[in-house]
């Protein structure tokens, strides 16, 4: 076996074996601490295969079915940084409940072996060349991360992950219809085995039939779409962020979105190429993306529950992402910009937000008012983070929805860069009204936070100070990945 | 084969027009399952004489899941619960059935336009596999009782594999029981989910999940 495919079997078979170990380990503290460490031990790893193919180009393993290009290892890059930072901080979270005895170690066991097999889920989607087995990985992260919303118990968590469960395997069950169009879309006369090798259809992706495709397509953003969260197949999503405990919340808003999204974006050239690049498949990224953006600006600005607000950031930035993929050109490069920028905000938010409801007992934001003062740690995270998700300059989400903007402009799409900058007004006018309150407003209650210790702070300051520096300063190494993942999606700068 | 196969894919339309009209949960689960043994009767009634090992095996797989395990998973779900027909479903019986009625005509009007089954070895495949998945998604919408939609969601899952059949007969094996071993994990999930929610709220009603809004 070559060293690519050792690399990519020990992307897949590392989280694997960890879900075994998660079930042997002693005591709930051992369990959280495995999901931290165990989990870095995977982000090396990545690490590895990131450099392996950004110097010398995609790995491939398993005959072709596996594969690891510019897009994939992006992503992969972002989202192991995403489970990185949550592993971390679940040692935060839960020292808490296990200080207050309500995650016994059984508890503990289960929520280790579905985080590891979350991830190992998630980075199967991302190496897969095959459609189908994309597919699989797809429906698996559903059905894993199901139990991780409702670990507690409670008739809240139950009913977040009914609707989760049903509307997700639902949409994912359209998105294999999808996957059946653009497998028969393939000549008659070809080897039909190789039908669903993504390689092997954009080879002959001008041959396809471009009815077939159209069609697959259609389905393939509708069904992954649900997973997404483009409106209007969104229901399912504040719900289940809300219900699940804050380091699943910052999996599921920073990054188990991007991989339903990721799967989108794999079948974007395939469709481009076959419908002779007039746009038609970026279209209609551009319609759902403007939908979820208006969609959530709207739910925004009557929303109290802190992190039921954040999920409707999580539609309306995959939104925005969806939108610079669907311009073009430059807007793809910023939109997979956009991708970091809101993955490592919308992880420390929820963090944060997670902290401050346990201390709280509240997630209601007019009853956690004024706690810049009661808690500058988490308090400031919150709102630095809430500040750069509705857009604020100069955080880096500010920099990639300019850039997005600009590209809708210098493309001519006038109408789409109005709709767009409305929402973005509307969200940033909403979200604002209950930013001011929560930061300066009288405190409700004096209360007890307890000190931040070191970690907690690096794991707020570090994210936050990385998104402003990125504002205002990109290394060129990071410019050029970004430029190659958005190659493979027909955009660069 | 064709007699054979075109037997076995109306048997699939009336399995679904049965659901449509059932109320008993009991009679659903079993529905469910003939209806699965059917679908995993159609690789083996399609490839007629040419028949191979693979396509034996998977369709035992399914045989074996859809009409044995899934019932039984649903029933085990069930066993603490009072609740043995659904009552009130948002849409009536009658009205169910009309609507199943109505799908089936746009679903042959829908595979005539498509012009899919190029390949299929039988004419009906597509108008079926349309019908079933649109039956399964009224089911979901139109009944109150999560494992009538745990069926409904099954019943697409049918549709699609009929499908499949027709516009790409050559899935590579992994990739079909990889699909496979997702609905499973799927209705067994769904199961454990049924089992939780009749203990917390002494119901399986889903329409009554409704206190998180907005």
């Amino acid at each position: 076996m070559s060293s690519s495919g050792i690399v990519i079997a020990l992307l897949i078979l590392a989280p694997a074996l960890l879900v075994g170990a998660a079930f042997l380990a002693s005591s709930s503290r051992a369990v959280i601490r495995l999901c931290a460490w165990g989990t870095a031990a995977v982000a090396a790893v990545a690490a590895y295969a990131l450099w392996m193919v950004f110097t010398t180009g995609p790995l491939f393993a398993a005959g072709t079915w596996l594969m690891l290009d510019a897009l994939s290892a992006y992503h992969l890059g972002v989202m192991m940084l995403v489970f990185l930072l949550s592993g971390f901080y679940s040692v935060s979270y839960f020292r808490r409940e296990i200080e207050e005895n309500i995650f016994p170690r059984k508890m503990a066991r289960r929520y280790g072996g579905l985080w590891f097999g979350s991830l190992t889920a998630m980075i199967t989607v991302l190496v897969s060349n095959n459609l189908g087995v994309m597919w699989v990985g797809i429906e698996a992260t559903t059905l894993l991360t199901a139990f991780l919303i409702c670990i507690h118990v409670t008739p809240g968590s139950l009913e977040a992950m009914w609707k989760y469960l049903l509307m997700c395997s639902v949409g994912v069950a359209v998105a294999f219809t999808g996957t059946l169009l653009i497998a028969a879309s393939t000549a008659a006369g070809s080897q039909l085995t190789h039908a669903l090798l993504w390689t092997h259809l954009l080879q002959g992706a001008a041959g396809l039939n471009p009815f077939l495709i159209k069609a697959g397509f259609i389905f393939l953003v509708i069904g992954y779409g649900t997973k997404v969260g483009l409106a209007p197949m969104h229901s399912w999503l504040p719900d289940a962020h809300s219900q699940a405990p804050a380091p699943v919340s910052a999996i599921f808003s920073g990054f188990l979105l991007n991989t339903a999204l990721y799967c989108i974006l794999r079948c974007l050239p395939l469709v481009e190429a076959a419908t002779g690049n007039t746009g038609w498949g970026r279209e209609i990224l551009v319609v759902f993306g403007l939908l979820s953006i208006l969609v959530a600006a709207i739910f925004i600005v009557a929303q109290h529950d802190i992190k039921r607000l954040l999920a409707y950031h999580s539609v309306e930035h995959l939104g925005i992402i969806a939108v610079g993929v669907g311009i073009g050109g430059i807007g793809v490069w910023a939109a997979l910009f956009h991708v970091f920028n809101h993955s490592v905000c919308k992880a420390l938010s929820f963090f944060c937000a997670g902290t401050l409801g346990q201390v709280c007992g509240t997630h209601d934001m007019r009853r956690m008012t004024g706690i810049l003062r009661s808690s500058p740690v988490w308090g400031g995270g919150l709102i630095g983070s809430l500040l750069a998700l509705i857009g604020t300059a100069p955080f880096a989400l500010f920099m990639s929805e300019f850039l997005i903007l600009k590209a809708a402009l210098d493309g001519k799409a006038y109408a789409t860069a109005v709709l767009f900058l409305t929402g973005l007004a509307i969200v940033f006018v909403g979200a604002l009204r209950h930013v001011i309150p929560v930061a300066w407003g009288p405190e409700t209650s004096p209360r007890v936070y307890g000190r931040a210790s070191a970690t907690e702070t690096a794991l707020v300051c570090v994210p936050l100070v990385a998104l402003l520096v990125l504002g205002l300063w990109l290394p060129a190494i990071l410019i050029d990945v970004l430029n190659r993942a958005a190659g493979l999606l027909g955009g660069g700068l | 084969m064709t007699g054979l196969l075109d037997a076995i894919l109306v048997m699939l339309i009336l399995t679904s027009f049965l659901l449509l009209g059932s109320s008993r949960l009991g009679a659903c689960i079993r529905i469910g399952a003939l209806q699965g043994i059917m679908v995993g009767l159609i690789p083996v009634a399609a490839s007629g004489a040419d028949i191979t090992a693979r396509i034996l095996a998977i369709g035992a797989a399914i045989i074996g899941l859809k009409g044995f395990v899934f019932p039984r998973l649903l029933t085990w779900a069930l066993r603490d619960s009072d609740t043995s027909s659904e009552l009130k479903p948002f849409v009536g019986y009658t009205a169910s059935l009309l609507a199943g009625i109505a799908s089936l005509v746009a679903s042959f009007w829908l595979a005539s336009k498509l012009d899919l089954a190029a390949g299929a070895s039988s004419q009906l495949v597509v108008p079926v596999a349309f019908s079933m998945m649109m039956t399964g998604l009224f089911l979901i919408v139109a009944r109150r009782l999560a494992v009538n939609q745990v069926i409904g969601y099954l019943v697409i899952e049918n549709g699609i594999y009929v499908f499949g059949l027709a516009v790409a007969r050559d899935v590579p094996v992994l990739v079909e029981l990889g699909v496979l071993m997702d609905v499973f994990v799927a209705v067994f999930v769904m199961g454990i989910a049924i089992y939780r929610i009749n203990r917390e709220f002494d119901h399986i009603d889903s329409d009554q999940l409704t206190t998180l809004r907005g």
